[in-house]
C-alpha cells in the first residue's frame, strides 16, 4: 500500500476548521423542525401548552376513529388483456437509445405496460456495450408532463388532419413555384430516416429535378447537391474538424471506429473519450478491457489535457496544457515519430510555462507509440481541421489504421455540419421557403452571432418536429410533436456493418405522430413507419437474402434482438495526407485567460437538461450537481483570493465570465489538475425553454465561435473578473467523508507484477492486522466483536467494485435510483447535505509524492510525509463508488434501538423502513456514510414539486412498484436491490434449478458500462464475485474496523514506469 | 260381477299400460331429440335466442318445404349450390357473415326428433328465488343505539334529579325548614371522599377494562377480516369454482406466473359467457354487465368495441410496504388457494375476506409450513446445509422460518 495522502476536497487537505468540526457530523445542519412543522398559518398563532394537548388528545383520538375506516380501494383489470402482458410480471423489449449523439442499444423494462428501467442489450458487441447516465436516466423523460401533447398551428391547439392539410397546401404552393424545402436535423444514422428525409426533399425540390433527368449527367450532380444541400445536419456537438480532415486525407468525410482492446499505448490530446468524445461508452468499454492488469499486458495511458476530467483521471500519466497548446502538442507528438521514422518533420514551437514536465511526457509517448507500432491510437479533441491532419499523419506514421483504427468500419453517430453556414446565409436572404427541424435546437445552441432566429423569421413555412417545447420549436409557426423514441420505430447503424432497431414500448402518451410519418404524410404517402422501415431494409440491408421468408425472418428477429450485424469487407482507404501543410496552417492565438468549454457526463449538450436525476447527478470530477460554474486551478483562484472551499459554510465567489464577448456570471470553483491560467465551463446547461429543472445554470454557447459547420470549444479570448457576489453551490464530495481513514488502494504495474501483496517492504494490499490484548499481530478477521453470523447458508451475496475499470461515469448512479425510486431532492436540499444517493461516487486527489518515488530522489522520511501533504498542482485522481457495503458485523445493526435494521442468513443488511423511527444513530455509526435519512416527504411535500418525479401523476408511473416509496422519518439505503434477488431466486425455483452467475444483478452492475461493478453469490466457486473476493487485489474499505463487508474493492493499478 | 270389474281391472290396467306406453314412447322420442339438440346443434343454436346462428323456434314455418330443410341442415353449401335460388337461404347465409353451417351427419328421424323437441321444448321450471340469505351486510347500528340509549338515560336522571330537587323545594317551603342546595356533583365527591377504597378500585377497574379493550381494538386497526364489499357484479364463487368446478387458475392464471393473482380481464369472462346469457339466480341481469364491459351486443352477437373496464373493489389489500408474490407461495410453496382464501368455491356473492392478513398471521403460517424442498434442486445444496447446521437438534421438517422466511427483507423492501 502505497503511503500516499488522498484528499476528497481543498477544505480537507487544508485541515479547515469548519470542515473538520462539520465532518465529526453525520447530520451537519440543525434540525430544520421550523421548515416542516411551522407553516406561516401557525406561526401566527399563539398555541398554549394546553391547547398543545387538547390537540393531541383530538387528534389521536380522531386518528384512531379514522384508522377503523376501511379504505375502498378499486381494482381495474383490463377489458381484454393483451396475451404478452401479466399483471406483476416484467416484458423486456429491445429498442436503441440515440441523443445528442449518445447511442446505446439497450433493453427496456416494461411492467404493465409502462418503461421503467433501461439496461444494455447483450445481442449487442460486447466490445461497445453499455449505457451512459444519460441513456438510463432518459426513461423518465417519457413522462414528462413538460412534452407538447398535441399539434400547435400558430401556437394554438389543433387537431392532425387541420395541421396536416394546412401543411400540405402550403407545401404544394412552394412545390409549384420551384421552392426551396430544406430539412434541419441532428445527426441520425438511421437509413430510413435518412431515406425518408431524401425523398421528402426530392419530392418537394421544384420543378429542377424532372429537368434534370431529361438533361445530362453534370445537372444530375447538381440536383443530387441540391437535394443534399435539402438536407441539413447540425449537433450542438459536432466533430467537423476530424470529418474535414479525414475529407481531405482519406477521401472520406466519416469518423473513424476505434479498437481500444488492440491499443497498448492511448494517447489523448483534450479529448475526454471516457466520457463525453465520441461514443464515449463504446470507448470507455473497449478501454476498461485492456486496462486489467491481471491480462498478461496493460495498455499505456498519455492524456494531455486542460481540465481535469475522467480521461485525465484515468490516465498513467496526465500532462497539463492550454487549450491553445493542442495543436502545438500534436505537432511536437508528430515531430518526436516524425524523428524516429526518418520522416520530415513540421516547424514547431514550445510550450510557454510548463509547469507540468509536458514536453517531456510528451518525448515520452512518442516513445513508447514508436515502440509498439500498429498498437498505438492517437485521438484529439480539437475541432480544428488542421490539428486533426496532424493527428492522422502521426497514426499513419505508427500504422494504426486497420489495427486500432478503421476508416472502413466508420462511426456514423455524427454528420458532417458543413451545410449550416449556407442555410443559415440562404434564410437570411429569403430564398429558403419551408424549414423542417427535426432534433437540432439551433435557437438555444448557436451562437446569437449566428443570426439563426432573424433567418428563421425569414422562412415562411416554418416546421418543428420537436416532442418537447425549446428555444427552437417555440419559434416555428406549426409544430408537429414526434413521439418519444420509447414510442418509436426507428433503424439505426451507429458503425459500418452493424444495425439496431428501435421498437416502441408504449403507445403514445400524448397526440403525437413519429416525425418520419408526419414527413411521409406531407408527401403523401400513406405507409406507416414501419412499413417503410422493412421496405428500406427489404431493398437495401438485406437485399443479400434473396428468398422473402427468409428476409421477413431476418428482419423480425433484428426487431426482437434489436441488432443485426452484417460483416464488414470495406476495404481500408488510402492516407493521402499532406501533413506539412496541415502543421503550417496551426495557428496558435494565446491569452492570458484560456478557456476550454466541455460536455460533461450528466447533461451533455443540453437536449436532456429537463431531466432532474441528471441533474442531481454530481459531475464526475468535481462532484457539483444542479449548476454549471467555472473550473479553475486553486493557485489561480488563491491568486485572485476567491474561496476554494466548496462546503456550504463558504460559498463561492461569483465571476464574471467574457469569452469572444459574451458575459455570463458564474461561480468560480477549484479543480485541481486544471491548467494554470485557464477556465473550464460545462456547456448544456442555462436552457431558457424547457420544465423548471432544465433552465439550470448558464448557457455558454453564446460564448462559442462557428465557422463553416464548426465550433471551436476553446477560446483565447478569455477575461475572468470578480463579480463582488458570493452564490451556494451544491457539492456533495465534502459530504459524509471517511475521517481520513485510508479507503482507495493504489499501485503500479511494476510492484504488482513483481512483488507479492504481503511483501514485508513493497506489499502492496497487506492483509490489515492489529496487535491484540497480548501484543500479538492478528488479522482483523480473528478479532471480532460479535459472533459470527451463520453465512454458509444458501446464497451471500456480494459486490465487487473493480478500481481500475471504474472511470467515474455516474451511470451506477442514475440506475440505482430509478430501479430503487429514490428521490430527487434538489439542489437546496443537497447542499445542506441531505442527498439521497444510495450510491455515490467518490472521488479522491491523490498527491505526486508517493514512498518510492521520495526515495529515489533521497528524501528523508519526515520530508517524505511533508511532501505527500503538499497539495499538488497537477494531482492524480480516483474513483470510487460506495454503497452499503453489507457488513457481516454491522454497526449500524447494534445500535438501532428498533432493531428495524438486521442482518438477513443471505448477507445482507437489511432495512425495515416501517419499523424505523428515525433516530438516525445507525447513520451515525456506519464508518461508509451511506445511511440517508428522509428528511421530508419527498412524494408530496411542495417544496419538491418541481424536481421530484414522484409528485406527478404522469411521471410516477416511472416508479419501480416492487419497491416501496419512502415516507418522511425514515432511513434508507442501498438493499443490494433486494428486489432482484427474491426475484432472481423465484426463477430459479420455479424452473426447479439453482440460481446460476448472472441471474441477479443488481441495478448498478446491470447498468456499469465499463464491468467495473460485479454483484453475485460468493457461496457460488463459479461466480465472478467470489473469483473477484479472492483475487489478489481485493481488499476491504476500512477493514481495520472489523466491520467484514460483502462489498470487496479490487485494487487500482496505474500502468506507471518506475 | 266380479269379471265386470276383473275385466274393468284388466282394462283400467292396460289403458294405464297402454297410456304408459304411449307416454314413454313420447318421451323416448323427445328425449332423443333433446339428446340430439345439445350433442349437434347447441353450440351454435339457442330454441329461442339467436346465438352463433339463429333461434331454432319455428324454423320449419321460416322454409319452404320440410325437404329444403332436410337438406340445408344435412349440408348447406351443397345445397345452396344446388338451388342457388332460395333467396332464403342465400341471405340466412349472408346475415350470418357467410360463416358455414357444419354439415350435420343426421337422419331424417334423427332430424325429425330434434324438430319436434325445439317445438315442445322442456318447460322451464319456475325459477327459485334462491338468493339465499343474499348477506347484505347490515349496517352496525349497535354504537349509535348505545349512544342515543346513553343519552336518554342521562336525560331521565336529570329530569329525576331536577324533580326530585324540587320537590325537595317544595317539601322545605311547606315545612318551613331549610336545606342546603347540594348539587349531585358534589353529592357525588362527598361519597367518594368517604368510600376512597371503592372509589379507587373502581377508577383502577375502569382502567384495566379500558386498556384492555383499547388493546384488542387497536390490534384490529387496519385488519380486515371478513371484508366483503358490495361489487359492480354479483359474482359468486360458489357457482363458478364450487357447482361447475371451474379451477381457480382459469381466471386467476398469473398467481402462478407473477405477485398477482389477478382479477380476470373480461375476455376470461366472455370465453364462456359469450354462451352463457342467463344465470340461475340473478338471469340476465348481471351477465349483461360482462357484456356491457366488454362492448358485446349479445342480440347480434358481435363487439362493439365499446369498451368500459369493471371497477371491481379490491378485497385483499396488502400495505405498499409489504411486498408479497403469489408464484412463490401456489408454485414454489405448494400452497393451496384455500390456505389463504378458505373455501372459496363455497362462498357465494359478496366474496370476503378469510384471513386477517395482519403480519402475525403469516409469521405463524411461515413458522409452520414445511418447505416443498424435495425435487427441486433449487434447494438442494440448502437442504443440505440445513441438515449439517441441525444435526444436534431434533429438527426432522424444516420450515420456511429456518430457511430465512422471518427475515425483514423477504418481504419488506
Amino acid at each position: 500500500m502505497s503511503e500516499k495522502k488522498y484528499w476528497n476536497s481543498l477544505d480537507q487537505l487544508n485541515g479547515d476548521s469548519t470542515f473538520v468540526e462539520e465532518a465529526q457530523r453525520e447530520f451537519k445542519s440543525e434540525l430544520p423542525v421550523e421548515e416542516f412543522l411551522a407553516k406561516d398559518s401557525l406561526t401566527d398563532t399563539s398555541s398554549s401548552r394546553r391547547d398543545f394537548l387538547k390537540f393531541m388528545g383530538f387528534s389521536i383520538s380522531a386518528a384512531a376513529l379514522a384508522a377503523c375506516e376501511a379504505p375502498v380501494t378499486k381494482a381495474l383489470p383490463y377489458v381484454v388483456k393483451p396475451e404478452e402482458v401479466t399483471p406483476g410480471v416484467a416484458n423486456w423489449y429491445a429498442s436503441t437509445y440515440n441523443n445528442g449523439g449518445g447511442f446505446a442499444s439497450i433493453l427496456v423494462k416494461t411492467r404493465e405496460g409502462r418503461p421503467i428501467f433501461i439496461k444494455p442489450n447483450n445481442a449487442y458487441p460486447e466490445a461497445m456495450r453499455g449505457v451512459s447516465a444519460r441513456a438510463n436516466a432518459s426513461v423518465i423523460e417519457l413522462y414528462d408532463d413538460n412534452r407538447y401533447t398535441g399539434p400547435l398551428m400558430n401556437g394554438e391547439d389543433t387537431d392532425w388532419d387541420t395541421i396536416d392539410s394546412d401543411i400540405a397546401i402550403k407545401l404544394k404552393r412552394i412545390k409549384a413555384k420551384g421552392g426551396r424545402v430544406v430539412v434541419l436535423s441532428s445527426s441520425t444514422s438511421s437509413p430510413s430516416t435518412r431515406k425518408v428525409y431524401e425523398s421528402f426533399t426530392s419530392n418537394f425540390s421544384g420543378s429542377s429535378a424532372n429537368e434534370a433527368e431529361a438533361t445530362g449527367d453534370a445537372e444530375e450532380t447538381d440536383v443530387m447537391n441540391k437535394v443534399n444541400d435539402a438536407v441539413v445536419y447540425y449537433d450542438a456537438q459536432n466533430y467537423e474538424g476530424i470529418l474535414s480532415a479525414n475529407q481531405d486525407d482519406f477521401g472520406v468525410a466519416a469518423l473513424p471506429s476505434f479498437d481500444f482492446t488492440k491499443a497498448k499505448v492511448v494517447v489523448s490530446i483534450n479529448a475526454d473519450f471516457l466520457s463525453s468524445w465520441l461514443d464515449a461508452t463504446a470507448n470507455s468499454k473497449g478501454y476498461v478491457q485492456k486496462r486489467n492488469p491481471d491480462n498478461a499486458w496493460m495498455s499505456r495511458h498519455f492524456q494531455f489535457e486542460t481540465n481535469m476530467t475522467t480521461s485525465g483521471a484515468a490516465a498513467d500519466v496526465r500532462g497539463a496544457i492550454k487549450p491553445s497548446e493542442t495543436g502545438e502538442v500534436a505537432k511536437m507528438l508528430y515531430n518526436a515519430i516524425a524523428k524516429k521514422a526518418g520522416v520530415v518533420t513540421a516547424a514547431s514551437g514550445s510550450l510557454a510555462n510548463d509547469d507540468n514536465d509536458v514536453a517531456a511526457k510528451v518525448e515520452k509517448a512518442a516513445g513508447e507509440l514508436w515502440a509498439n507500432k500498429g498498437a498505438g491510437l492517437v485521438m484529439c479533441g480539437s475541432n480544428n481541421r488542421s490539428v486533426q491532419q496532424v493527428v492522422n499523419a502521426i497514426n499513419n506514421l505508427l500504422g494504426n489504421y486497420g489495427q486500432t483504427i478503421s476508416m472502413s468500419k466508420t462511426n456514423n453517430l455524427y454528420n458532417s455540419n458543413s451545410g449550416l453556414d449556407g442555410l443559415i446565409a440562404d434564410m437570411k436572404s429569403g430564398s429558403v421557403d419551408a424549414l423542417i427541424i427535426a432534433g437540432a435546437n439551433p435557437a438555444y445552441s448557436l451562437p446569437g452571432s449566428m443570426g439563426f432566429e432573424e433567418a428563421l423569421a425569414k422562412v415562411g413555412l416554418t416546421i418543428s418536429l420537436a416532442d418537447r417545447p425549446d428555444e427552437t420549436s417555440t419559434l416555428c409557426g406549426y409544430v408537429c410533436p414526434d413521439n418519444f423514441f420509447l414510442e418509436s420505430w426507428n433503424d439505426y447503424q451507429p458503425y459500418t456493418g452493424v444495425y439496431t432497431m428501435a421498437q416502441p414500448t408504449i403507445r403514445p402518451l400524448f397526440n403525437t405522430r413519429q416525425a418520419q410519418e408526419s414527413l411521409l404524410t406531407w408527401m403523401g404517402v400513406d405507409a406507416n413507419y414501419y412499413d417503410y422501415i422493412k421496405s428500406v431494409w427489404k431493398t437495401s440491408i438485406l437485399s443479400g437474402v434473396a428468398d422473402q421468408i427468409a428476409s421477413d425472418d431476418a428482419f423480425n428477429r433484428a426487431q426482437q434482438k434489436g441488432v443485426y450485424l452484417i460483416t464488414n469487407t470495406n476495404p481500408e482507404p488510402q492516407y493521402v495526407g499532406n501533413v506539412l501543410n496541415a502543421a503550417k496552417k496551426i495557428g496558435v492565438s494565446t491569452g492570458t485567460w484560456e478557456a476550454q468549454l466541455y460536455f460533461s457526463t450528466a447533461i451533455g449538450d443540453g437536449s436532456q437538461a429537463n431531466n432532474p436525476h441528471l441533474q442531481e447527478l454530481p459531475d464526475s470530477v468535481t462532484k457539483i450537481s444542479w449548476d454549471n460554474y467555472v473550473t479553475m486551478a486553486p493557485s489561480d483562484m488563491l491568486e485572485n483570493g476567491w474561496e476554494t472551499r466548496t462546503a456550504q459554510e463558504t460559498p463561492a465567489n461569483l465571476v464574471t465570465v467574457t469569452i469572444n464577448g459574451y458575459s455570463v456570471n458564474l461561480p468560480a470553483v477549484a479543480s485541481p489538475g486544471q491548467k494554470k491560467g485557464t477556465i473550464g465551463i460545462a456547456l448544456g446547461y442555462g436552457r431558457s425553454v424547457s420544465g423548471p429543472t432544465g433552465q439550470t445554470g448558464q448557457n455558454l454557447y453564446g460564448s462559442l465561435s462557428f465557422e463553416n459547420g464548426t465550433y471551436s470549444y476553446s477560446a483565447s479570448d478569455v477575461s475572468v473578473v470578480d463579480a463582488g457576489e458570493k452564490y451556494q453551490i451544491a457539492s456533495v464530495q465534502t459530504h459524509h467523508t471517511m475521517m481520513g481513514r485510508k479507503i482507495v488502494n493504489e499501485t503500479d504495474f511494476v510492484t504488482f507484477k513483481q512483488v507479492d501483496k504481503n511483501d514485508e517492504v513493497k506489499g502492496w494490499n497487506k492483509d490489515v492486522k492489529l496487535l491484540d490484548a497480548f501484543g500479538r499481530d492478528t488479522p482483523v478477521k480473528e478479532m471480532n466483536l460479535w459472533d459470527d453470523h451463520g453465512i454458509e447458508l444458501g446464497h451471500r451475496w456480494g459486490l465487487s467494485v473493480d478500481l481500475n475499470a471504474c472511470t467515474g461515469c455516474g451511470a451506477c448512479v442514475t440506475a440505482c435510483h430509478i430501479e430503487n425510486n429514490v428521490a430527487v431532492v434538489g439542489k437546496d436540499e443537497i447542499r445542506r447535505t441531505r442527498s439521497m444517493f444510495w450510491l455515490r461516487v467518490d472521488r479522491y486527489y491523490s498527491s505526486d509524492t508517493t514512498e518510492e518515488n521520495a526515495k529515489e530522489s533521497g528524501k528523508g522520511v519526515m520530508d517524505m510525509y511533508a511532501d505527500m501533504e503538499i497539495p499538488s498542482d497537477y494531482p492524480e485522481v480516483v474513483f470510487q463508488p460506495v454503497m452499503c457495503q453489507h457488513c457481516n458485523h454491522a454497526p449500524c445493526e447494534t445500535v438501532c434501538p428498533v432493531a428495524a435494521t438486521t442482518h438477513s442468513e443471505e448477507g445482507l443488511n437489511q432495512m425495515a423502513y416501517n419499523r424505523c423511527i428515525g433516530t438516525r444513530y445507525c447513520a451515525a455509526n456506519c464508518p461508509y456514510k451511506v445511511r440517508r435519512f428522509n428528511w421530508f416527504n419527498y412524494n408530496k411535500d411542495p417544496k419538491f414539486t418541481d424536481i421530484n418525479p414522484s409528485q406527478n401523476d404522469l411521471a410516477r408511473m416511472v416508479l419501480n412498484p416492487d419497491v416501496v416509496v419512502r415516507s418522511r422519518g425514515v432511513i434508507e439505503k442501498c438493499s443490494f436491490c433486494v428486489q432482484k434477488i427474491q426475484d432472481g431466486k423465484l426463477v430459479a425455483k420455479k424452473a426447479g434449478r439453482p440460481v446460476q452467475d448472472g441471474d441477479v444483478v443488481s441495478a448498478c452492475a446491470s447498468a456499469c458500462p465499463t464491468n467495473a461493478i460485479s454483484f453475485g453469490d460468493l457461496n457460488d466457486s463459479k461466480s465472478k464475485v467470489r473469483a473477484d473476493f479472492d483475487n489478489d487485489r481485493a481488499y476491504f474499505m476500512v477493514e481495520e474496523v472489523g466491520t467484514q463487508p460483502n462489498v470487496s474493492y479490487m485494487t487500482k493499478v496505474r500502468n506507471r514506469k518506475a | 260381477m266380479r269379471l265386470l270389474s276383473e275385466l274393468k281391472g284388466k282394462l283400467s290396467f292396460s289403458i294405464s299400460l297402454l297410456s304408459i306406453f304411449i307416454f314413454l314412447s313420447g318421451n323416448v322420442q323427445a328425449l332423443d331429440g333433446e339428446k340430439l339438440f345439445k350433442a349437434n346443434c347447441a353450440s351454435c343454436h339457442k330454441i329461442d335466442k339467436k346465438f352463433i346462428g339463429p333461434a331454432l323456434a319455428g324454423v320449419e314455418d321460416r322454409w319452404e318445404s320440410q325437404e329444403n330443410l332436410y337438406a340445408w341442415i344435412k349440408n348447406s353449401q351443397d345445397y345452396l349450390k344446388k338451388n342457388s335460388g332460395d333467396g332464403y337461404a342465400k341471405s340466412l347465409f349472408e346475415d350470418y357473415n357467410k360463416s358455414v353451417m357444419t354439415a350435420q351427419a343426421l337422419s331424417d328421424e334423427e332430424i325429425a326428433a330434434v324438430l319436434d323437441y325445439i317445438n315442445n321444448p322442456p318447460v322451464k321450471e319456475e325459477k327459485v328465488e334462491e338468493v339465499a340469505a343474499a348477506p347484505v351486510q347490515a349496517e352496525d347500528y349497535s354504537v349509535y343505539w348505545l349512544i342515543g340509549l346513553l343519552i336518554v338515560i342521562l336525560v331521565i336522571i336529570k329530569v329525576l334529579m331536577d324533580v326530585k330537587s324540587s320537590l325537595k323545594q317544595v317539601k322545605a317551603g311547606v315545612t318551613g325548614e331549610t336545606i342546603s342546595d347540594v348539587g349531585p356533583v358534589a353529592q357525588v365527591t362527598t361519597w367518594m371522599g368517604s368510600h376512597k377504597r371503592t372509589t379507587a378500585a373502581l377508577v383502577l377497574l375502569v382502567i384495566v377494562v379500558g386498556s384492555v379493550d383499547l388493546w384488542f381494538d387497536a390490534k384490529g386497526i387496519g385488519v380486515y377480516e371478513g371484508y366483503s364489499p358490495e361489487q359492480p357484479i354479483k359474482f359468486s364463487h360458489k357457482i363458478h369454482a364450487g357447482d361447475n368446478q371451474i379451477d381457480c387458475g382459469y381466471c386467476h392464471g398469473s398467481a402462478y406466473k407473477g405477485k398477482t393473482a389477478g382479477i380476470p380481464s373480461v375476455n376470461v369472462c366472455m370465453n364462456c359467457h359469450k354462451g352463457i346469457s342467463e344465470g340461475k339466480v340473478w338471469g340476465t341481469e348481471e351477465i349483461a354487465k360482462i357484456y356491457d364491459a366488454a362492448g358485446f351486443d349479445p342480440e347480434k352477437q358481435q363487439y362493439t368495441g365499446d369498451e368500459k373496464p369493471i371497477e371491481w373493489i379490491r378485497i385483499h389489500n396488502l400495505p405498499d410496504f409489504a411486498y408479497f408474490n403469489h408464484s412463490q407461495h401456489v408454485v414454489v410453496g405448494k400452497q393451496k388457494c384455500q390456505t389463504c382464501h378458505g373455501e372459496v368455491e363455497t362462498f357465494d356473492y359478496p366474496m370476503k375476506q378469510h384471513s386477517d392478513l395482519t403480519m402475525g398471521w403469516c409469521v405463524d403460517c411461515h413458522r409452520e409450513t414445511e418447505v416443498a424442498m424435495e425435487g427441486n434442486a433449487y434447494y438442494d445444496k440448502i437442504h443440505e446445509e440445513l441438515k449439517e447446521r441441525y444435526k444436534d437438534k431434533p429438527i426432522k421438517n424444516f420450515t420456511v422460518e429456518h430457511i430465512g422466511g422471518l427475515e425483514c427483507a423477504k418481504c419488506h423492501y
